[in-house]
């Protein structure tokens, strides 16, 4: 890296860390427009299993800075230490804009809660996965292998967001994990300790423990336990679910996040900027924050601008709550706190929390997200945006019974919140589950306002 | 090989296998046609996508939030869409549709310029300073104005002596082709016919010109006379009187004169419903006769219509099915597409 970068690296980290940020060692990197492409494909890691879909995407980003669509500015991943990659080229200023905001970022990745169970080393993780599909295609064919990839890729969704906090329980007492098992890597696990044979049919009726016991959305961990499959196929499909519980928090903070990196790359780098630079911070700025279409920078940013300014003139608590709306634009009284309640907002909310406690009506109008006359629809549309939120904008989905009707069939259920399905693209995925599960399968939802069975293999 | 690479690869494998696949369907859509006169072709592939489970409608914007912008990382993802060179795309389509390659007859007319850097100029950018030149000048004025001692050999440039390289346009042959099309209004025709021969041809002028880069198109309508349209009046439907396939004919003849053989591979393609005039049909095999050596193909096309055929295939079969040169075929529907266009272009 340049010299002068490496210099204004470490003087930002300096002022990061006096301002209170935390963070573990973070390596920046200049890498050209292909190899951003190629790091953003690859979900920023340089070592992916080979799938046709990370093709796709690098040809997409390719081509979307060769036409000038679009560049990615900079590229940060949550490990330890927390790697930075930043476009090359671009000026001093970006450089420093980009620094002063991934340092915020590795603020966030270490102290936001959602974080916690998340593994610091993904970049080995990756490699295994990527070493341990490359040996499949050498031993079970490319094709066989690429095709069932397919499969389970179809199914990524299919997890449950909360698993990794579950797990982490169970780690705390291994008391609980049944004798005679090792503990390997998830996608091992079939290799080292494979199940117990299947109950026969016979007894399977009489079998008092259900399959699964409770109502999982874990469906993705159920099949890799459950299902007819060879163990490399059991394999593949820990891999797929352990790389997408690996994104949900990132998914799930996305507003947050940036808000935060925004916040911070502001506040550090506008007291050193020279007159021309400053200029220049403007127009970059303007373009990060520009109003159109959702944009998770410029609501993150400005609710936590919103947030401190509160805090700062005092306006929470029982007393300010029971003002009228009118009155509380105007209500202050200091007490400063402003950026203590930041960080705690930055360790303990996703966006959904984040949202749900301070996107107030206030706001909303101030910011023009709500027009007065609209201002009676406010709740309604707060819950519009929640929902949109929830659970990464993905329908929840449990897996009620794996012996249906006692005929080893598939159940699945949707929470249906009032937004129904995508019909086609739902039986393309009954279909592959019923390829996996080789019994049919059958998910409970609602068409057209009427409650529906859908049945794949039936 | 970087893996990125790897994969880039393997997705522009199952790209072309999925053209291939779909040629037929490809063949028909007219969406394509209009994409299809740029660079690139741009191909949506459906089944390309990862299905998921997902919200079957856009989920509540709220608070004039608007909708998802590029930063998205909500569900559904987005359908590939691939993106071929023109190029690339009709050497699929060709392979999948055994189309025949087309043989230039002639080396053709001298046309295209090639640039190359051959000549040398006073004047130009420093990086095409021709050294050489430069210092043979320097000696040159030395020499002349006395200034040049053996004994210590020192030139120093100056203005008036540097030279550079310089490009100069050289003419290169180039095979070129002109492709004339025929169409019969004699009221049989109708949308749905129409709408054959529009894929037929636009399908023929691109296969014709990824072969031959420097290709005219000329067309002419005819019932029983013919008269020259341009190519958007070519494909408007419409109803005329009785027909006279030699009419035709002897049109090309004169439009065809200004392309002589011996420079252009000159290709006619004539659609019809086949229902010639009694008496017309021994004219229009003895022009053919005249026109079918000059030609590179003559591509008859017998559209079935409403009211079954005529029989001018039949009779032109008779007549000439042995010379070269002639592609005859019948297209009763979207069904015969793929084989009428492979021997329209002589395979």
């Amino acid at each position: 890296m340049r010299k002068e970068l490496r210099r204004w690296a470490e003087r930002l980290r300096e002022r990061a860390l006096a301002e209170g940020l935390s963070f573990p060692p973070v390596l920046f990197e200049e890498v050209g427009p292909e190899e951003m492409a190629m790091l953003a494909a690859y979900g920023g890691f340089p070592r992916r299993y080979p799938h046709w879909r990370f093709g796709s995407e690098y040809l997409r980003y390719r081509e979307t800075y060769r036409y000038g669509l679009g560049r990615i500015y900079e590229l940060v991943v949550n490990t330890h230490p927390v790697r930075a990659y930043l476009l090359e080229g671009n000026t001093l200023l970006a450089q420093k804009l980009v620094m002063a905001h991934v340092y915020a970022h590795a603020d966030f990745f270490q102290n936001n809660l959602a974080f916690k169970p998340i593994p610091k080393d993904m970049h080995e993780e990756m490699a295994h996965h990527a070493a341990f599909v490359e040996k499949a295609m050498e031993r079970h064919g490319a094709r066989s292998v690429e095709e069932f990839l397919d499969l389970a890729l179809s199914l990524e969704n299919l997890i449950d967001p909360q698993a990794l906090y579950i797990q982490r329980k169970e780690d705390a007492s291994p008391e609980e994990r049944p004798p005679g098992r090792l503990r390997v890597r998830p996608y091992l696990d079939p290799y080292v300790n494979p199940p117990p044979e299947p109950p026969k049919e016979a007894e399977e009726g009489a079998s008092p423990t259900p399959l699964p016991p409770r109502p999982t959305r874990d469906i993705l961990g159920f099949l890799a336990r459950h299902a007819p499959l060879a163990p490399w196929q059991k394999g593949i499909l820990e891999i797929i679910r352990e790389e997408s519980l690996y994104y949900v928090p990132q998914a799930a903070t996305k507003i947050l996040n940036e808000g935060w990196a925004t916040y911070w790359h502001t506040r550090l780098l506008l007291p050193l900027l020279s007159p021309q630079e400053a200029l220049e911070f403007a127009e970059l700025q303007a373009g990060l924050l520009a109003p159109h279409g959702f944009n998770p920078y410029r609501l993150g940013y400005l609710l936590l601008k919103e947030v401190e300014d509160r805090w700062d003139k005092g306006r929470f608590g029982p007393e300010y709550k029971a003002l009228p709306l009118g009155e509380r634009l105007t209500y202050e009284r200091p007490t400063g706190e402003g950026l203590k309640k930041l960080f705690q907002v930055r360790t303990i909310h996703t966006d959904l929390g984040f949202l749900d406690s301070f996107l107030t009506p206030e706001f909303a109008l101030r910011q023009r997200l709500i027009s007065p006359e609209d201002l009676p629809r406010f709740a309604e549309a707060k819950k519009a945006l929640l929902f949109r939120l929830t659970n990464g904008g993905y329908p929840i989905v449990e897996l009620v019974d794996a012996n249906y009707g006692n005929r080893g069939e598939l159940l699945l259920e949707h929470a249906y919140e009032g937004v129904e399905l995508d019909l086609r693209k739902t039986k393309a995925v009954l279909e592959n589950l019923h390829r996996l599960w080789g019994r049919p399968v059958h998910l409970r939802t609602v068409v057209e306002g009427k409650e529906a069975l859908l049945s794949a293999g039936g | 090989m970087r893996p990125i690479e790897r994969d880039l690869l393997r997705f522009k494998e199952i790209v072309r296998g999925e053209v291939k696949k779909r040629a037929r369907e490809f063949l028909t859509r007219e969406e394509l046609f209009g994409q299809v006169e740029g660079r690139l072709v741009s191909i949506p592939l459906p089944q390309l996508e990862l299905p998921k489970i997902v919200y079957g409608e856009p989920l509540g914007e709220g608070l004039g939030l608007g909708g998802p912008g590029t930063e998205s990382l909500g569900p559904g993802g987005h359908v590939p869409v691939a993106e071929l060179e023109l190029e690339e795309f009709l050497d699929l389509m060709g392979e999948a549709l055994r189309l025949p390659r087309l043989r230039p007859k002639g080396e053709g007319e001298v046309t295209e310029e090639a640039f190359r850097y051959t000549t040398i100029a006073r004047k130009g950018p420093r990086g095409l300073r021709h050294v050489r030149r430069t210092l043979k000048e320097s000696l040159k004025r030395a020499l002349i104005t006395g200034e040049y001692r053996p004994e210590e050999p020192l030139l120093v440039p100056e203005r008036e002596d540097l030279r550079y390289k310089a490009p100069k346009a050289k003419p290169r042959p180039h095979a070129q082709a002109v492709v004339l099309f025929a169409l019969d209004v004699s009221g049989s025709m109708r949308e749905e016919e129409l709408r054959l021969v529009k894929t037929l041809s636009f399908w023929i002028t691109l296969w014709i010109k990824r072969h031959f880069p420097r290709l005219e198109r000329r067309y002419l309508l005819h019932d029983a006379e013919a008269w020259e349209v341009s190519e958007e009046e070519f494909f408007r439907a419409r109803e005329g009187g009785g027909t006279r396939l030699s009419s035709a004919l002897l049109l090309a003849e004169e439009i065809l004169k200004p392309y002589p053989e011996a420079f252009y591979n000159r290709y006619l393609y004539h659609f019809s419903d086949g229902e010639n005039w009694q008496g017309d049909t021994p004219q229009a095999l003895e022009a053919l006769r005249r026109l079918l050596p000059t030609l590179a193909l003559y591509g008859y096309a017998q559209v079935e219509g409403p009211y079954g055929q005529g029989r001018f295939l039949e009779d032109l079969k008779e007549a000439l099915g042995k010379e070269e040169g002639l592609a005859a075929t019948e297209v009763r529907g979207k069904e015969d597409l793929p084989l009428a266009l492979r021997r329209l272009l002589g395979g």
